[in-house]
């Protein structure tokens, strides 16, 4: 816990006391392992920045799309016009469905389904806001709150057995080491799916479905047309182009199995919430997937376990094993040159300063590489 | 005396590219007043570290560098990506010397933020295609028996943003997506073992237990020889960003093999084709055919010191020209130099341990006349694989591939010492 958390955590005892706000119910310290689940967005405390959503100090009283410097949507913006100032009972509301609250913001959050959560996390933020301290108690997310079940430890550790072997069964193996996996824990673990269809669930969903989970859960960062957002990666688009200059690499013009989106969409997305999608919401967002890189052209397509497999992507055949070493240059293999080894002395044909995208070089310009 | 402060220190290129001209021009005058009459006060006056005391031994029970190398840090590249928890930083290569980077300059690249994982709450699983899948934990994996190994790590992107041509103004950016540090651990054939790989058994999966789950796929050929499960580096246990406890070490394979925060191992008859070797690490040529699972990284080096953000300042005279050089496929059998862009070339230095797969350091000593110079390294591996210029890739792969440019790096050293990124013909 920061000093500034204990400080303020000592703050509201007293607060408490006297007026009894409602997010002390809530345990800041509970709410900072809440905020993880925000954390891939939103930065709080010392040294916060803007990141993907905006900062989260002294949130309490602030008017909401008002932060310097964070690009909000026009309808949060025109929330926070329309009078709405985050406290205890708005937040509590907004986290709970933030597409209700203010419908059509950017926020690609679902909301904290466990009033206990909300009540931790908003304890968590007011620590971050001087106005918490001061503002009257706000009886919403107090009444939820107290409706909410009775804290429960979280994550019950096993203790760390010392032989490696809690109540399994040893290794049979030629040291003895570790202990028999047992299988409820490879099925937990074992989420990979490989092109011919191994590892994939049971499960369908459609276009119009994925459509509708894609603009909820994905377009924040990638679109609502997949055409990606800043630099987060375009996922349509770019067909007949991994020749050109600039080619545009999506999932319809590079990635040659379909496999690897259901994979990857199943293992690691939406971005900073991984696992949070149902088997058939990722069939479905994979299914629109497809219909916007126009490998599908119908809207009600349905993709399953069963139709998978035979799904191809149209660039599977542009993929070439590593040939390197047939490279000329490798080839020659030969003893290098030394001396006298271009017939005119060398000339300067290229400088990075021309283009001046060096960190710190006081310049905001983008480069026009890439690392992945 | 009053203490110089180390913010006083330029550590931006543009404090080195413009500060440097005065520096330079003060250094000579400086060198100029230490050969003249004028005692030196540093000398004949009594300095405050020489008289007060300094801090006890409970000042920093885990020790920081000093005050003065406050520049010598790990940076990043905004642009580069969307976010930073989905992003890399890179080693201040042109600060560095000898062949170990420091564990807390090892540049960072993550997927997904860095993991947090209690030791006592790690698993391992090692299932798929096995006699019989099982679950270490920490204390299971200290039992196998223990190796130490230098070896280099480099990002398959490392030099990624030169493809099209000079872009960025300092080594740290251009080639700072490598580190070499000594890894602790056991041999992943041991666990293999262990569980017992039928014979089907072609491919592992390696998987991390982060919020982007990495994955990769490894020929189990590769995973049976020289790959370590680790859990220190340089002695200490790995840093948070290098994923403790556990990671895995995959010998002159590009980095993103080394899966951080590993948790789990799957046998299996055939490849996953997961992202990170489908749509990322893969080699786009410029016919639009792609190479995949382009693993080993190709012999290459570059020179440190002078670099842009490492200009020279002591002006003509007896110079030191230093570098570091690599090869996936072994030990660095021989390192070139070049002081006029490719023209000529004198055979390097190497100095210090000369292991397999590991950083290898050289040194160019000569007397600079002061004149310009267009300087290069050009590394030899022990197959006698010789690093390429960057017009002979592009040739060979176009200019959109991003990964495995190994190129020979041209830096323009000026008359005054200050030295920019360039490309020659």
């Amino acid at each position: 816990m920061s000093k500034f958390l204990k400080a303020a955590a000592t703050a509201f005892s007293l607060v408490a006391f006297v007026a009894g706000p409602a997010y002390a119910e809530g345990d800041p310290a509970q709410g900072e392992k809440v905020f993880k689940k925000c954390k891939a967005c939103h930065m709080v405390g010392d040294k916060a920045t803007n990141r993907v959503g905006p900062h989260l100090n002294d949130v309490f009283g602030r008017t909401a799309g008002t932060v310097d410097g964070y690009k909000y949507s026009k309808h949060m913006i025109g929330a926070g016009d329309g009078g709405l100032v985050w406290d205890a009972a708005t937040l509590a509301s907004f986290l709970e469905k933030p597409k209700q609250l203010v419908p059509k913001n950017k926020m690609a959050f679902k909301g904290l389904k466990k009033a206990e959560d909300r009540a931790n996390v908003i304890a968590y933020l007011a620590s971050y806001s001087e106005a918490a301290s001061s503002a009257a108690a706000q009886p919403a997310a107090k009444a939820e709150a107290a409706d909410a079940p009775a804290a429960k430890p979280e994550g019950v550790q096993v203790a760390a057995a010392p032989s490696g072997t809690p109540g399994g069964t040893a290794s049979s193996g030629p040291m003895g080491l570790g202990r028999v996996a047992l299988p409820e824990e490879v099925t937990a673990w074992d989420i990979d799916v490989r092109p011919d269809g191994m590892g994939l669930p049971k499960g369908r969903g459609n276009v119009l479905d994925g459509e509708e989970v894609f603009v909820d859960q994905c377009a924040s960062c990638h679109g609502d047309f997949g055409e990606g957002r800043d630099r987060w990666p375009v996922l349509a688009g770019g067909l007949d182009t991994l020749a050109d200059d600039r080619p545009v690499k999506t999932i319809g013009s590079y990635w040659p199995y379909l496999s690897t989106v259901y994979d990857y969409i199943r293992r690691a997305m939406p971005f900073g919430n991984a696992r949070s999608l149902s088997d058939d919401d990722v069939y479905a967002i994979t299914a629109y997937l497809l219909y916007m890189n126009d490998i599908v052209d119908d809207d009600e397509f349905e993709l399953s376990h069963e139709n998978f497999a035979v799904t191809r992507l149209p660039n599977e055949e542009n993929f070439i094993p590593d040939n390197r070493m047939e490279e000329s240059h490798w080839v020659a293999n030969a003893e290098p040159c030394m001396s006298n080894c271009m017939p005119d002395p060398a000339t300067i044909t290229m400088r990075a300063r021309i283009l001046d995208v060096t960190p710190e070089s006081g310049d905001d310009d983008s480069g026009i590489g890439q690392i992945d | 005396m009053s203490k110089k402060s180390p913010t006083d220190r330029a550590t931006t290129r543009r404090g080195f590219l413009g500060g440097g001209l005065a520096a330079a021009g003060g250094l000579a005058v400086a060198a100029g007043a230490a050969r003249a009459a004028q005692p030196d006060p540093l000398i004949t006056e009594i300095q405050d570290w020489n008289r007060y005391l300094g801090d006890g031994v409970d000042a920093a029970p885990y020790g920081v560098p000093s005050e003065f190398e406050a520049g010598v840090v790990r940076r990043n590249v905004p642009w580069l990506t969307a976010d930073a928890t989905a992003s890399v930083n890179f080693t201040p290569l042109h600060e560095l010397d000898g062949i170990i980077t420091p564990n807390g300059l090892c540049f960072e690249r993550h997927h997904g933020g860095v993991a947090i994982l209690d030791p006592a709450q790690y698993r391992l699983m090692v299932h798929g295609l096995v006699d019989t899948p099982l679950v270490f934990t920490m204390e299971d994996l200290m039992r196998f028996p223990r190796e130490n190994h230098a070896y280099f790590l480099e990002c398959a992107a490392n030099s990624g943003m030169e493809w099209r041509g000079s872009q960025l103004n300092g080594c740290q950016f251009t080639h700072g997506m490598v580190h070499n540090v000594i890894y602790s651990g056991v041999r992943l054939r041991h666990l293999l073992e262990e569980a017992g790989v039928k014979t089907n058994g072609k491919w592992l999966l390696a998987e991390g237990a982060d919020a982007s789950a990495m994955t990769r796929s490894i020929p189990l050929e590769k995973a049976l020889d020289d790959c370590l499960v680790a859990f220190k580096m340089n002695g200490e246990a790995l840093r948070p960003e290098q994923g403790y406890p556990v990671r895995l070490v995959v010998p002159g394979w590009e980095g993103n093999m080394w899966v951080k925060w590993l948790r789990r191992l799957e046998i299996g008859d055939q490849p996953w084709h997961h992202r990170e070797e489908t749509s990322k690490y893969t080699d786009l040529l410029g016919d639009g055919k792609a190479r995949r699972f382009t693993w080993t990284m190709d012999v290459k080096s570059v020179i440190t010191s002078p670099s842009p953000q490492k200009p020279i300042t002591h002006g003509k005279g007896r110079t030191v020209i230093s570098g570091l050089a690599w090869s996936g496929h072994g030990t660095i059998k021989r390192v070139d130099v070049s002081l006029d862009g490719g023209r000529n070339w004198q055979t390097a230095r190497i100095d210090g341990p000369s292991l397999s797969k590991s950083l290898h350091r050289f040194y160019y000593d000569f007397d600079w006349d002061g004149s310009e110079l267009l300087i290069q390294s050009r590394a030899m591996d022990e197959n006698g694989m010789v690093q390429p210029t960057k017009d002979e890739l592009r040739a060979a792969r176009g200019f959109n591939s991003i990964y495995h440019n190994n190129s020979i790096q041209t830096w323009y050293v000026q008359s005054n010492g200050v030295t920019e990124n360039v490309e020659v013909s």
